[in-house]
């Protein structure tokens, strides 16, 4: 017996004891661990898709960067009720609109993760291009996000030169002690930008690439940082290579309207991607999109959004400009909803899904053009006239002559450019005027550079845990 | 080893060489004389044995030398020497104190008289007649210390159990569920449409008793997931003795409990409400009215639009509770035997349970089976095997506000009188939106196009080996596995009238497996030597869980009816995913005592998981823990002291992290265009470790006057290294990380107290209660400043873990002038901006007690400031002195008994804490919609010039001042005390049961939730976080049940 049981014993033991090995050991199957996840190249390029698709997000240029732009600038207005963008109500205790702040920081994070690990890729010869443009492309990354947090969270540059305080510059992984970092000067900021996209422009491909940052829109992004420095020449040459070089060229007139539903038209130089299942705001119910806020025609959508009465104004004079087919009046009594609204109908939906579902676009070609107008008329080029002319004929085929003034610039970047959220950072550069006397929302204020409230503020939460990150000024903690 | 089993053999041999003889007897309770069955006789040291029959007559070969012993539950042990007789009889006293009362602990048993550790006991007889489908909703009140709140009152729905508060923030609060010595899988694994419990699966008749372990030395055993405390489930085992068959039936009403829950206005009221509001309105804003000439056309024409009139030639109109709900009718079988000799045991059973809901489409059908049995093989070898099956459905909706189908919201929050029930001519449903608030329409129509249901199967099946090297040294082993299956359906059939979503029709399921498997061996030691009593354990165990899942969805269908995802054309989901996790443990105890006077035990475990990094997933788990047994000593024993003793504990124990992988850095991967994209997903942390649970416990049972019994316990459990998902800086690129960050102490007293008032023949009485108070605090966080606000409630160091947090409510502006921009009869807010102590306030702050800091001055303590303000300028802010956990809770319970006749009843209490109302902000907004929405009584008498009294605001459409916003306003006293359980029972005489040849017959009528005293508008007995949001409510059941023995 007893040695039956000695065998019994040694042999459970055993078996327990072997099986131990490795019992302990388990992985994740909806995820991958780190160190295999940017194994190959192939691995990088899907880890390069990874670092775009929070730009896409409610949160960044699916809504809040659009809202950022155009609702605290004077060409949207809420319908009913105030948006705190409008009123620039917004303080350091509500956290919503910091996700901006948090959004950019991760795509930042996705970006340097790359930066760091892709060196370690061995590849042939024949796939280094590849490997470059990857790189490329996450450097250009990281310029974009710098270039969006130092015009959200920072003074305008031309204001004092860059002294005010900007982004805080992680340009690798960092630990979460490592990164309770001080925030940089604007100036250091627009310095890494520019160092940024010095790296990635030689390793870029020139390839159009639509959902992707290529050399173009690496170029395009020098010459709108430029603008906003106030290097007209930098600007100008830039923006000019972009027009004369790029595979790129303006929509005609014909065509121009149901362009915006083509993903990677022939003037997208720069969008983002997506579709039913990566929709903007993650849920498939566009509750968050800026698209659905502008968009009536749907049962209960909150659709809430309208261009100002000033926008609509600019048309007064220009029937036959294309461009007025983008309001779309709903008669109390005739129309479709009853509103009596003029709705914003630019955004019409990817070809094929409904009318919330739009690629965000960050750049565009005739931007292009008027970023050369502009910093041409700035330092004197001979062509600043006809790059405008080309803009706004293209709308308006009344237009023959157009005199490159700035308010002539200013008056086609708003008509072009209305919900792609560039307006209030448009004033704040030049510290331009305007008003914000919508019968919507009649609001007496209207911003100069100088005021704080130009920045956004820092979440008070997150400086709970991380006092090193400077308020900016005029806002409580 | 080998010199044991010698010493063993040779013992045996030389038992057996001396002379026997044949004795027999009879066993009489000291009582009533009457004879007790089933007694267990042994001749002392040896192990010789039999067992009384029916008559109390027992036979046995014993030498004339020998001593018996005679042992049966409910009685004191008795040792008689049979000093050369043939006839031995004895009479045995019933054990008052229950000293002698085994009890199921970690990895065995223990006398109740001698364990030191902190353990609640509920028995069999206190749930087996309360018409429940999971012995989890009966333990409401029924031990100290532990909480047992149900989600909801839908059939079938899962029961949150909180043993002495709350430990953690980020990992589970839940205790480890047992069954049988086996870590076994539990809480709600459906994905989310009903609520449900995998707990489900155990029929409550096949439960012997349940064990909650509570301080470290009962449960630290359990190493790295006893910080929550351990419900110990045994189910029944066979008896032995003739094979017995019970066969059991009930059927049972049920209808709401708390009759207060939301009640609504009348119809007139309401519309008298709704033209308040309009009224109001215009007249504070004369535009609106201008085109309409008046205010009275402007006000009748947004009633016509939003509250129209009955038209009784166009429409049939309903009692939308009549169409809704009904008396939920419930049956419940039951068939078992059980019965065995010294040679193998069985029980066995199977039980059908069948209940309507009160909600009409709320639905659920259970079959349970098990078998346990087991054989003795010789004299040193057992071997056994229990399996339990159990097979569910339920059919039903998911709770909540808006939810998809929940009738409780659109009851209470949606449907009016006005509201049409179908159309008169053709008798067809009217289908069409009525309130614009919502997507809904008439459910009646919608619930026919909608499939909401959930499978559940589940199966255990366990081995088990057990060999006795000596009558001291037993080795056991067992291995079992414990298969959840669940598969829960949804669909909006094509033909669902909704307005929005999926017009054309929407099915999904969703599958998961649970698959855990356990093999433990456990090396048993026990002797005694002379007077001092030694044992000691030593085991192993291992344990594997995997899970895998599966979902599948698909919109767009053709055929009207279709109910498959096979039939739909547009695919919506489909993915499966899966995880495996591993727990290796060692663990083992040693007890010694001397006379049984003093008591020392020690525990040790050492956990091993998949969980953490491979550097840190090795983790040790200890206790050591005392009895003194004061009233055995000379110098205080008393005759009125049946029973005296103090305990103490102290140990550890700890709480895995939920996040199975969470210490790896991950790459999380989606979607960018239509392509794939990936993307770091966390923050690694290596370092990551359990949460430590320090636990200590002194107790003082005491019996006295042979009637009075009662323990008083303290604890203390302090949580560190609690497992929190961090916010760390938003330059890492993420939010937050989960960190061993903070600690938490939960303390507190337990009272235990039962009266055996009456002890007669014929009559009993005994009433008892329970009583503990549970002081949380949250010792602190990341940092000492850092607060988290968790959706009602504020984690912050010194504070409540359930401590609310939202803008506070100061009630209507009565003053007849405007304040800081609140019109006259607007709600106040306090405007809740924090100032330090010290700190130069920027403005007039008016603290608390009412006394104004000027602006420029010093804040005098850290506070808020109290001025009332509009709604838009109050900021949320700590509600001082308002938090969900109740200040003290526990129950009451009354057994009496009167020949054949017995009654119990069992009440559970809460007292000292709030709810959280958040139906307010639909059924009581203050008419800030007004969409011919139902309204709450409260808001009767509002505010107006003539009633300048009223502690209800201004009612005016469309102001963002009021009760549509978040507010303390919500929050409510929640106090309570239920009637839990209510059972009469009656035994039928004996003569007229062996007429009938049966052994026992009995009848009972049972009812749970018969009364609650509250004045909460809301259901009171909620889930821990005590927000109502449109629950089920409790339901009151009454139900009939038959037994029978035969």
């Amino acid at each position: 017996m007893k040695k039956i049981l000695s065998i019994i014993l040694v042999a459970v033991l055993a078996i327990s004891l072997s099986n131990c090995k490795g019992f302990l050991d388990k992985e994740p199957t909806d995820a991958v661990v780190a160190e295999n996840a940017l194994a190959t190249l192939e691995d990088a390029g899907v880890a390069v898709n990874g670092m775009y698709t929070l730009l896409k997000y409610y949160t960044v240029f699916g809504n809040y960067m659009i809202q950022m732009g155009d609702m605290r600038g004077d060409l949207l207005v809420a319908s009913e009720g105030t948006y705190i963008t409008y009123s620039y109500d917004y303080d350091p205790s509500q956290n919503s609109y910091f996700t901006l702040w948090r959004n950019f920081y991760s795509t930042i994070t996705r970006a340097n993760a790359i930066i760091k690990n892709i060196d370690a890729l061995e590849v042939p010869a024949s796939e280094q291009d590849i490997k470059d443009d990857y790189l490329g492309q996450a450097y250009a990354v990281r310029a974009f996000c710098y270039f969006n947090l130092a015009r959200l969270y920072g003074r305008p540059y031309k204001f004092d030169s860059g002294a005010s305080l900007g982004a805080v510059l992680i340009t690798e992984p960092v630990s979460p002690s490592e990164a309770r970092l001080p925030r940089n000067t604007v100036a250091e900021t627009y310095t890494q930008i520019e160092k940024d996209l010095a790296t990635a422009l030689p390793l870029l491909s020139k390839s159009k690439n639509t959902g992707h940052f290529n050399y173009w829109a690496a170029k395009f992004l020098q010459a709108k940082v430029a603008l906003y420095k106030g290097d007209n020449e930098t600007a100008y040459s830039a923006a000019k290579e972009v027009i004369n070089n790029g595979p790129y060229s303006l929509i005609p007139r014909d065509k121009y309207l149901a362009s915006w539903a083509e993903v990677g038209n022939d003037e997208s130089i720069f969008e983002g991607l997506v579709n039913l299942q990566s929709a903007i705001d993650g849920d498939n119910g566009f509750g968050g999109s800026f698209y659905y806020s502008l968009w009536f025609g749907y049962d209960n959508t909150g659709a809430s959004v309208v261009p100002t009465k000033h926008w609509r104004d600019l048309f007064t004079l220009t029937p036959n400009d294309i461009r007025i087919n983008w309001i779309d009046y709903d008669d109390p009594v005739t129309g479709f909803k009853h509103t009596g609204e003029y709705w914003l109908r630019k955004f019409i939906g990817n070809t094929g899904f409904t009318a919330f579902l739009n690629n965000p676009r960050y750049m565009r070609l005739a931007e292009a053009y008027l970023i050369a107008a502009e910093a041409g008329m700035n330092s004197g080029k001979g062509d600043a006239a006809s790059l405008l002319l080309a803009v706004a004929q293209r709308a308006d085929p009344d237009v023959t002559s157009i005199a490159a003034t700035m308010e002539n610039i200013e008056i086609q970047r708003q008509k072009e450019l209305i919900g792609e959220g560039d307006r209030f950072f448009d004033l704040m550069r030049r510290n331009g005027t305007y008003t914000k006397n919508d019968p919507h929302n009649p609001f007496s204020t209207a911003l100069k550079w100088s005021d704080d409230r130009v920045m956004l503020p820092i979440s008070s939460d997150e400086r709970i845990i991380y006092p090193e990150l400077q308020q900016n000024p005029g806002y409580k903690n | 080893m080998k010199k044991v089993l010698l010493f063993a053999l040779a013992a045996l041999i030389s038992t057996m060489a001396l002379a026997q003889s044949r004795v027999t007897g009879t066993v009489t309770a000291k009582e009533d004389g009457g004879p007790i069955p089933g007694v267990n006789v042994m001749v002392k040291g040896t192990r010789t044995g039999s067992f009384t029959d029916e008559n109390g007559k027992y036979s046995i070969n014993a030498p004339a030398n020998a001593t018996l012993v005679f042992t049966s539950v409910g009685y004191t042990t008795l040792e008689v020497p049979v000093n050369g007789r043939s006839v031995v009889n004895a009479v045995m006293a019933s054990d008052a104190i229950g000293l002698d009362e085994t009890i199921v602990v970690a990895y065995g048993t223990a006398k109740k008289g001698s364990y030191s550790g902190s353990a609640a006991v509920v028995k069999q007889d206190a749930i087996k007649d309360v018409p429940v489908v999971s012995f989890e909703q009966a333990l409401a009140g029924k031990a100290a210390g532990v909480q047992a709140m149900s989600y909801s009152g839908q059939p079938g729905s899962e029961v949150e159990i909180s043993v002495r508060g709350y430990g953690s923030f980020n990992a589970s609060n839940k205790p480890l569920y047992v069954i049988d010595g086996v870590p076994a899988t539990s809480g709600d694994w459906s994905t989310g449409n009903i609520s449900t419990s995998a707990m489900n699966f155990l029929n409550p008749s096949d439960i012997e008793s349940i064990t909650i372990l509570k301080d470290a030395a009962a449960a630290s055993l359990y190493g790295s997931r006893a910080s929550n405390g351990v419900v110990l489930i045994t189910t029944k085992k066979g008896k032995e003795g003739d094979l017995v068959s019970t066969f059991k039936a009930s059927v049972g009403v049920s209808y709401f409990s708390y009759k207060k829950n939301l009640e609504m206005v009348s119809d007139a009221q309401n519309e008298a409400l709704q033209r308040m509001s309009f009224r109001n309105y215009a007249e504070a804003n004369p535009s609106v009215w201008s085109s309409y000439g008046s205010v009275d056309a402007y006000v009748d024409n947004r009633i016509a639009k939003y509250y129209p009139a009955f038209d009784y030639d166009k429409y049939i109109y309903k009692d939308w509770e009549k169409a809704l709900f009904q008396r939920g009718i419930s049956q419940n079988y039951e068939y078992s035997i059980s019965g065995g000799s010294d040679k193998g045991k069985i029980y066995a059973s199977v039980a059908y349970t069948d209940q309507h809901g009160v909600v009409k489409i709320d639905y659920l059908q259970r079959f349970t089976a098990t078998v346990n049995g087991e054989a003795k093989l010789n004299n040193w070898f057992k071997l056994g095997g229990i399996m339990q099956y159990s097979w569910q459905y339920q059919d039903g909706h998911q709770d909540g506000w808006s939810s998809k189908d929940n009738p409780m919201f659109i009851w209470k929050a949606v449907l009016i009188d006005r509201w049409p029930y179908a159309y008169k001519e053709t008798g067809e449903l009217f289908e069409e939106r009525f309130s614009t608030r919502f997507n809904t329409i008439n459910p009646v129509g919608q619930y026919k196009h909608q499939i909401n249901d959930a499978k559940q199967n589940r199966t255990i099946l366990k081995g088990w080996a057990e060999v006795a090297f000596t009558d001291y040294l037993k080795l056991k082993t067992t291995l079992s596995s414990d298969w959840l299956y669940v598969h829960d359906k949804f669909g909006w059939l094509y033909g669902h009238p909704n307005f929005t979503a999926y017009g054309t029709g929407y099915a999904s399921d969703k599958h998961r497996n649970i698959n855990k498997v356990v093999s433990s061996t456990t090396l048993n030691f026990d002797k005694m030597f002379d007077v001092h009593h030694v044992s000691a354990m030593v085991g192993w165990e291992a344990e594997r869980e995997k899970f895998n899942g599966l979902r599948l969805g698909k919109t767009d269908f053709s055929y009207l009816g279709a109910t498959e995802s096979v039939m739909g054309t547009t695919f919506d989901e489909g993915y499966a995913w899966s995880h495996e996790e591993g727990l290796l443990s060692l663990f083992g105890s040693a007890s010694y005592d001397f006379d049984s006077k003093y008591y020392v035990t020690g525990t040790f475990r050492r956990d091993g998981s998949s969980r953490l990094a491979p550097d840190t997933r090795w983790g040790n788990f200890w206790s050591v823990s005392g009895t003194w047994r004061f009233s055995k000593e000379n110098f205080l024993e008393y005759p009125w002291m049946n029973d005296g003793k103090i305990r103490g504990s102290y140990g550890t124990s700890g709480t895995l992290p939920s996040d199975l992988f969470g210490y790896m850095s991950v790459y999380d991967y989606w979607q960018y265009g239509d392509e794939g994209a990936s993307y770091p997903g966390n923050i690694a942390n290596t370092d990551l470790t359990w949460e430590k649970n320090k636990n200590w416990n002194i107790g003082i049972d005491a019996t006295i006057f042979d009637r009075y019994n009662f323990t008083v316990e303290y604890f203390n459990r302090k949580t560190t290294d609690l497992l929190l998902d961090a916010s760390v800086a938003s330059t890492t690129g993420f939010s937050s990380t989960l960190m061993n960050k903070g600690s938490m102490v939960n303390r507190g007293w337990e009272i235990t107290a039962n009266v055996d008032i009456i002890k007669e023949k014929d009559m009993e009485l005994s009433v008892g209660a329970n009583w503990s108070r549970v002081h949380n605090e949250v010792l602190k966080l990341s940092t000492d400043d850092e607060a988290i606000n968790s959706g009602w409630f504020w984690w912050k160091k010194g504070y409540n873990f359930y401590q609310f947090y939202t803008r506070e409510y100061l009630g209507v502006n009565k003053s007849g002038e405007t304040i800081n921009g609140v019109k006259p009869g607007w709600p106040m807010y306090a405007e809740g901006s924090f100032y330090e102590k010290g700190e130069i306030v920027d403005q007039d702050v008016t603290l608390r007690d009412g006394t104004v800091v000027k602006e420029g001055s010093a804040m005098p303590y850290d506070g808020y400031n109290y001025a009332p303000a509009r709604r838009q300028n109050a900021s949320s802010m700590v509600i001082h002195g308002k938090r969900a956990m109740p200040k003290y809770f526990g129950g009451f319970n009354a057994n009496f008994r009167w020949k054949d006749l017995s009654f119990s009843m069992a009440w559970t209490y809460k007292v000292g804490h709030y709810l959280c109302n958040t139906t307010q902000d639909e059924v009581a907004n203050d008419g800030y919609r007004t969409f011919g929405q139902p309204i709450m009584k409260t808001q009767l008498n509002p505010w107006t010039t003539d009633n300048p009294d009223s502690d209800v605001p201004m009612r005016i459409y469309d102001n963002n001042q009021g009760g549509y916003y978040n507010s303390s306003r919500m929050i409510v006293r929640g106090d309570f005390a239920r009637l839990k359980n209510m059972t009469v029972s009656y035994n039928l005489p004996k003569n007229f049961v062996q007429k009938l040849s049966l052994r026992g017959a009995r009848v009972y009528l049972s009812g749970t939730n018969l009364i609650t005293i509250s004045k909460a508008e809301c259901e009171p007995e909620l889930q821990s976080d005590g927000v109502y949001n449109y629950g089920m409510p409790a339901l009151r059941t009454w139900s009939f049940g038959v037994e029978v023995t035969f």
